[in-house]
Parts: C-alpha cells; structure tokens; sequence
C-alpha cells in the first residue's frame, strides 16, 4: 500500500483520484456485468448527456464549497434559468442566441444575490441558498404559468435547433462529436486555472480555511467570497444550456435532486466540505462516477432510487476519508 | 475567623515546558474572606483549578474541614461544597432564573420538572441572601450584576461551604459591586470561607481579611490585610529578580519624528481616550493586566474592530482607518495574540501565508507569478530563519516560533512600518523567544516603529524604549524605559479612576 502511494505517478495524479478512477472503472465493470452486456456507446453517451449539465453544477459549488459554504439552489436555479430563456424562445419569439444569454445572466443574478446575502449579510450559506432554491422554483413556475417548456427540437422547422450541437455535433458519417464534453473539460480547465493560478482563488481558499486570518491581512475578503457564488451561479447558467441542449424539456418546480449530486459529486472529489481545500479535477471525477451510476443502475433494470442510496454510501464514504485524514493531519 | 476549613500545602503543578505552580501554600479560614493576588500567569486561576479537580496535581496536599481530599472533577468539589464563581458567567439566557439555579437536578414531579417547586425554593434561596430576583425571569433580561447574584444563590444551594470569586467585580458596576460586597459580607457572617481573586487593589483593602500574593507560580507570602498598604502588596507581587538584561535607556533619538499619533481613540467600554505617540524607530511597550484592553485599543486603531471616534494620524497626516485593509494601505501591520486564529491561514503553505498581505505584486496579468513568490517567500526565510523543509511546507507543521516569523514575513513582504506585536512571544519556547527579541530589536534599528503589547513584565522592560500602561480601558501611565520599574508599572496598571 505504501508502495503504491509513493508511486511516482499515483503521487503526481494524487491518492485520492487514482482511488476514484479505480472506482469509476470499478462501477463500470459492475454495470456491465450486471446487466449482462458491456455497456457501449449509447450508454456513455447518455452518461454523457448527464455529466455535462451535471459538470458545469459541480464546477460551480466547487468555489462555494471552496470558501466553507454551501449552495442548495443550483439545481432549481438551474431550471430557473432553463425555464425563463425557453419561455422567451418559444413563446416571445427571442433568437436562440439571446434565450442563451438569459440562462447564463438568469444564473449569474442568482449567483450576485446569494453572495450578497452571505458576504455582505452575513447569512449562513446554508440558509441564504436554501430561500434562493425557493425563489428559484417560485420564479420559475409563474414566469412560465406552470406550464412545462419545450425547447426546440434539432429538426425545428424554423432552425432553432442549432443550440444542440452544443452538446453532441453530428459531423456525418456516423460521427459525432461530444462538443459538451469538450466545453465541460475546458470549463474545468479554466476553473481550474483561476482556482490555483489566480489571485481570486488564492483568497476563496485561503478565506475557506480562515477568514479572519485573511481580513486581518488588509484583504476585502467580502468581495471574493462573494465572487465564488457569482461564479457559482454563473456556471448554474452555463449547465442550464446543457441541459436543455440533451434533454429538451425543462418542468417547473424541479431541480433540487441536482443540487445534492452536485455536491456530491463535489465531495467525492476531495473538496473539503470545512472549505480551504478543493480539487476541480476531483469534482469531475466525482461528476462521472455519479453520472454512471445513474445510466448503469438504469441499464440493469433498477429504479433510479437505487442510485441514490449508492451514492450516498459513495459520499458518506469520502466525507469519513477526508474527516479522517484531516484529525490525523492535526 | 473562624477555624480552617481548608487548606492547600506544597502545591505542585507543571505542563510540558512550564512549570505552573511550585509548592504553593494556601489557607482559608471559616468567616474569612481571603484575597489571593499575582499578575497576570502568576498562577492563581492554575490553582483555584487543582482545588476544584479541573487539574490533577503532581505534588502536595488539600485539606478540606479536616480530612485529606483529592477531587477529579468540578462535580465531586461541589458536592462536597466548593464552589467557584466564574468571572465569565456559565448561563442560559433562554431559561428562567429558577432553570438556571438547578440545572442538572430539577424538581420533578413523576416524570415531569416540577417549575414551581424550583420557583419556590429559589425565592427561599434569594432571600437568605436578601436579594430581590424574580425566580420566574429569563437570564437573560437580568444585568450582568443580577446574573451574578444567581450565581452565587445556585452555589448556596449546594450547600457550599468555600466559595471562590474569580474577578467578580471585573464585569459590575459601581452600584453593583457595592451590593456584592454586602453579599459577600453577609456569606463572611455565616461562616463560610471566601476566595476573591482580584486586581483591583482597592477593593482588596475594602472586603478581605487576609491577602495571599502569587508570583510566577510560585508562593509568595500571606498578609493580613489591615495590616498592609497597597506597596506592600505590589512589592510582593513583581519582587522578582530580572534575569534577562533590562534596558535601561531608550534606543530612539530625541529628534526621531511621530510616525503615529493616536489621538482620543474610543470603541467601546475597554477602550476610552486613548492617546499616544509612537517614534520612528522605537518599540513602545503597552504593559497592564488581563482586561485592560491593550489588545482592544490595537484592534481599533487597525480597523478590526469599528472605532467610535478619536483620530489617528500617520506621518503626520490625519488618515480615515475603517478596515484592516485601509490600515494596511497606510502601511501598520498587526501580528495577533492568537496566531492560529486571526494571524496566519494554518492549512496554507508558507509562501501562500507570505505572500498574503501583497499578493498584488506577484501578479503577472491575471495570474500569481509562482517562481516570484517562492524566490521571495525562500529570502525572507532565510532572513528570518525561518526553520521550514520548504516553503510549500503547510504553516500548520511549523513550531509556534516560526509560525510567528512567517506572520512577521508577511508584514514585511508588504513594506509596513508600524508593526504591532501583540503578545509577540505568545506560546513560543524560549529559545525561539530571544531570537524573536533579536528580530524586533534589528526591525527597529532599521527605522521601523513597533508597538509591542505585552503581559510579561520582564519583556516589557527588557524589549521597551517607552512604556504605555493601561487599565480598563484607560491608559494610565506613559513612562520612559529610564524611569521605568515594575513598582511604577503595577502602580499604573491597577490605577481605577
């Protein structure tokens, strides 16, 4: 064990996400063994479908949960976002491209308000997000009637389709390209970047792990804390385009399952949830384990229950690692 | 007084590095209201812990009405009728008076708590002490001073036959402390046997019979109080022999000009008109016991805490300080008592702890120039010799004594030139400790000017050019290191209005 740890290349890639791969790979011999056939391209491409809009929520709680707080309104926030530019697409007549724009400014306001309540008001995270999950879900239904929005199809007869390449581009042939995967992993790259590169990471994670500490250092710690919400939020936008850009159809009053995969997809990765510490590569990570579980558990016949009880194991599981080895750094 | 009831001989306690009590001696007797005295660490609340079994000891005796005990926890002390008033009160606003009193063994009736039998035995309590509460009040609507009154009732109503004050007058106004000492006087009566621990030398002379002084944690005599002047109790108190080298004359020239002036700084009740000038170049001690609001006075003057009025001028120019940030800008930086909590980000490596006061410099476009920021980081370790494997090495793995230096790198990375050491020396061993000394002292002989906040007497005149004494809230001495005693010292710092 202690060999394998000090591998060369387990160290570069790190412990904890050669653990995940192998857990990852690990699902994915399960699932096809349980359903009895090895699981292909149609269902990696679902898994693909789910992992997109699933990717960009966890990239963003990763800020969030960088800081030390928590954001439960990413899912109905999400929806929010969906709702309300496909309401203008399709009943109001907006181009594609504007209906766009309002999911990601529908996220980032979302995201300012949030930041606002916790940085400037001092409301628990835990709180502020929860009244912006209702929020969201209230906005959401009477924007739109409470009525189910339809976004258009690929073959819309008027070219409104155009939006769904962003997801999978079919380049003929029988080739298709995951155009949602590309953006998703060079998301994560930029996230990533400005996580560790950044001066605006630097303070998310250094005010994560002690706040004070870093007001006391002349730092306006308010400002950055509120910019991994805005971020948050933001992101929240971007997974709003995936998700219709997969799955068409966007109820009101939904989303809050989202939110908890996000996060647990977040955790599994090895952000700590006490802030300071947080892996984008680890929440991608996290983001594929969840996203097979929900199409292999599908693939052998279960109802999708099962793969939250998995799941929660799952996260129970990486939240007892990291307690552990933080009592054991101390 | 009465016969002894209790008895504390040869007490020994140490903790790793410290050794906390060495054989110290006390003795209360019934009807007796017994001051004990120190400084701050002298000991006495280190004491008061063995007593009451929150402590084991290592060595030494207690006797209790005659019989050798030996308690392990708070509980057991009670039950045999010890018990401690605290200074910071142990109560829960949310339950009434009643609630609070009995706490942890209600009245009940069958499975319920019986509310109005504890209602009634409480009013019984109040009146044995002719104190007027309702016992049907929340805690948390009765004044700090009614508060306390609970909680001397609830030690009554265990039966106690010792009660210990621990600074009880701290928090009370003047009216209030007239009613506890009647309290108190009429506990005297009954027979019972009182500890005050207090600083406040006046009232020493007004309420207690006998005064036995601490001293480093050690035993330094016992007085009867109406035979003793405040010197006498003063002179026992810092009569130690300075070891380390005190100055004796200050570094800074006549002429060196007034980088800070502070002037009427209020916030709050430990901080009223302080004023003070601080010199290019010098290191002005702020001396004073526990509460005097030296730190208070340091967090208001570098925006941590909001001020309510009085001016501060940096090199002669008035400047609007609001937040630490605003006081960074004007180049002061402050190194807390607390490190872990509010000096350094303990999960962070050393170069991000260094680098965070003026991460703007490291900037190349949007991004940290990481090679800069190691370079620097790995000269100011050097510098500063800074005992780090690496500087990704996490703050948390370095000692108390390099954990201090990267704060004080921090400072310096960001160019400041009023530095404010609060406590500087703050659980570091002592090795680190003069190497820390050695720091300040070159700081200041390159021009920078330090404020240094300490409740060691001897590092305050060893590290001092000028010496600022505080007491509640008030400054109270200003003397020069030339002029400077521990007697004028102690004098200052237990000056009430």
């Amino acid at each position: 064990m202690e060999k394998f740890k000090n591998n060369p290349l387990v160290k570069k890639i790190g412990y904890n996400r050669v653990i995940l791969i192998g857990v990852m790979l690990l699902i994915y011999v399960f699932f096809s063994v349980g359903s009895g056939r090895i699981l292909g391209y149609a269902d990696i491409m679902s898994a693909l479908n789910y992992a997109c809009f699933l990717g960009f929520l966890t990239l963003g709680v990763t800020f969030v949960i960088g800081t030390g707080g928590i954001d439960f309104s990413i899912g109905p926030v999400m929806f929010a976002a969906a709702l309300i530019g496909g309401r203008l697409l399709t009943k109001n007549g907006c181009p594609v491209i504007v209906a766009l724009l309002v999911c990601i400014l529908v996220g980032t306001a979302f995201g300012i308000m949030n930041g606002f309540l916790v940085a400037y008001m001092e409301l628990p995270s835990f709180i502020s997000s929860m009244a912006l999950m209702m929020l969201a879900k209230g906005v959401g239904s009477v924007f739109t009637s409470t009525q189910t929005i339809k976004w258009p199809q690929l073959t819309d007869e008027n070219g409104l389709g155009w939006y769904r390449n962003l997801i999978r581009w079919d380049a003929g042939n029988g080739v298709t390209i995951p155009v949602g995967l590309i953006l998703l992993l060079i998301t994560a790259v930029i996230c990533g970047i400005i996580l560790n590169n950044t001066k605006a990471g630097r303070y998310i994670l250094c005010l994560g792990s002690n706040k004070e500490a870093v007001r006391l250092s002349g730092v306006n710690v308010r400002i950055w804390q509120m910019l991994a919400y805005v971020l948050c939020g933001t992101l929240a936008g971007m997974a709003a385009i995936m998700y219709v850009g997969a799955y068409t159809t966007v109820q009101p009053g939904l989303g809050d399952t989202f939110n908890n995969e996000a996060i647990a997809s977040c955790v599994m990765g090895g952000t700590s949830m006490s802030g300071g510490i947080a892996s984008i590569s680890g929440s991608i990570i996290g983001v594929f384990i969840v996203s097979l579980l929900q199409v292999g558990i599908l693939a052998m016949g279960f109802q999708k229950d099962y793969q939250y009880v998995i799941t929660g194991i799952i996260v129970i599981l990486a939240v007892f690692a990291d307690v552990r080895s933080r009592r054991r750094a101390n | 007084m009465g016969e002894v009831i209790l008895t504390m001989k040869g007490i020994d306690k140490s903790f790793p590095g410290v050794h906390a009590l060495d054989h110290v001696d006390l003795e209360v007797r019934k009807g007796e209201v017994h001051a004990l005295m120190g400084e701050n660490g002298a000991g006495k609340s280190t004491l008061m812990k063995v007593l009451t079994g929150i402590y084991s000891k290592d060595a030494g005796t207690i006797t209790f009405e005659g019989e050798e005990v030996e308690f392990s926890n708070p509980r057991e002390a009670q039950s045999r009728g010890i018990v401690i008033v605290h200074q910071e009160l142990n109560m829960l606003n949310h339950l009434t008076v009643a609630q609070n009193i009995f706490i942890g063994r209600e009245s009940m009736k069958g499975k319920l708590i019986d509310d109005a039998k504890m209602n009634e035995e409480a009013k019984k309590l109040f009146a044995q002490l002719n104190i007027e509460i309702d016992p049907t009040e929340k805690m948390g609507n009765l004044t700090v001073g009614k508060q306390q009154m609970c909680e001397i009732a609830k030690a009554i109503s265990h039966e106690a036959k010792v009660i210990i004050f621990d600074e009880p007058s701290a928090a009370l106004t003047e009216a209030e402390i007239e009613e506890l000492f009647k309290i108190i006087r009429d506990l005297r009566k009954k027979q019972l046997g009182i500890v005050y621990i207090s600083h406040r030398m006046d009232e020493i002379k007004v309420i207690t019979d006998r005064v036995t002084v601490m001293r480093d944690g050690g035993y330094v005599g016992t007085l009867i109080t109406e035979d003793c002047t405040k010197d006498d109790i003063i002179s026992m108190m810092v009569g130690r022999v300075i070891y380390e080298e005190p100055k004796t004359e200050s570094a800074v020239p006549k002429d060196a000009p007034v980088v800070l002036k502070v002037e009427n700084l209020c916030a709050g009740k430990m901080v009223q008109n302080v004023s003070f000038e601080l010199h290019k170049g010098e290191i002005l001690g702020f001396s004073g016991l526990m509460g005097a609001g030296r730190t208070e006075t340091a967090r208001a003057l570098f925006g941590a805490d909001p001020k309510e009025s009085g001016k501060i001028f940096v090199n002669g120019k008035e400047v609007d300080i609001r937040s630490p940030k605003d006081a960074v800008e004007h180049g002061i930086g402050y190194l807390s008592e607390d490190r872990k909590r509010y000096g350094i980000v303990v999960g962070k490596s050393v170069s991000e702890n260094t680098t965070m006061a003026s991460l703007l410099e490291f900037m190349k476009g949007l991004f940290i120039n990481k090679k800069k920021e190691t370079d620097t980081t790995e000269e100011y370790v050097e510098l500063l010799k800074t005992k780090t494997p690496s500087v990704d090495q996490l703050v948390v793995n370095l000692s108390g004594g390099n954990q201090q230096k990267v704060v004080i790198a921090k400072w310096l990375v960001k160019n400041c030139d009023i530095l404010i050491f609060d406590e500087p020396t703050r659980g570091i061993d002592v090795g680190a400790k003069s190497e820390i000394y050695h720091l300040m002292n070159e700081l200041a002989a390159e021009g920078k000017s330090i404020i240094m906040i300490s409740s060691e007497m001897t590092e305050i005149l060893r590290m001092s050019d000028r010496i600022v004494v505080m007491c509640e809230g008030r400054k109270t001495g200003e003397i020069d290191i030339s002029e400077a005693t521990q007697e004028r010292i102690m004098h200052a710092a237990t000056l009430r209005n």
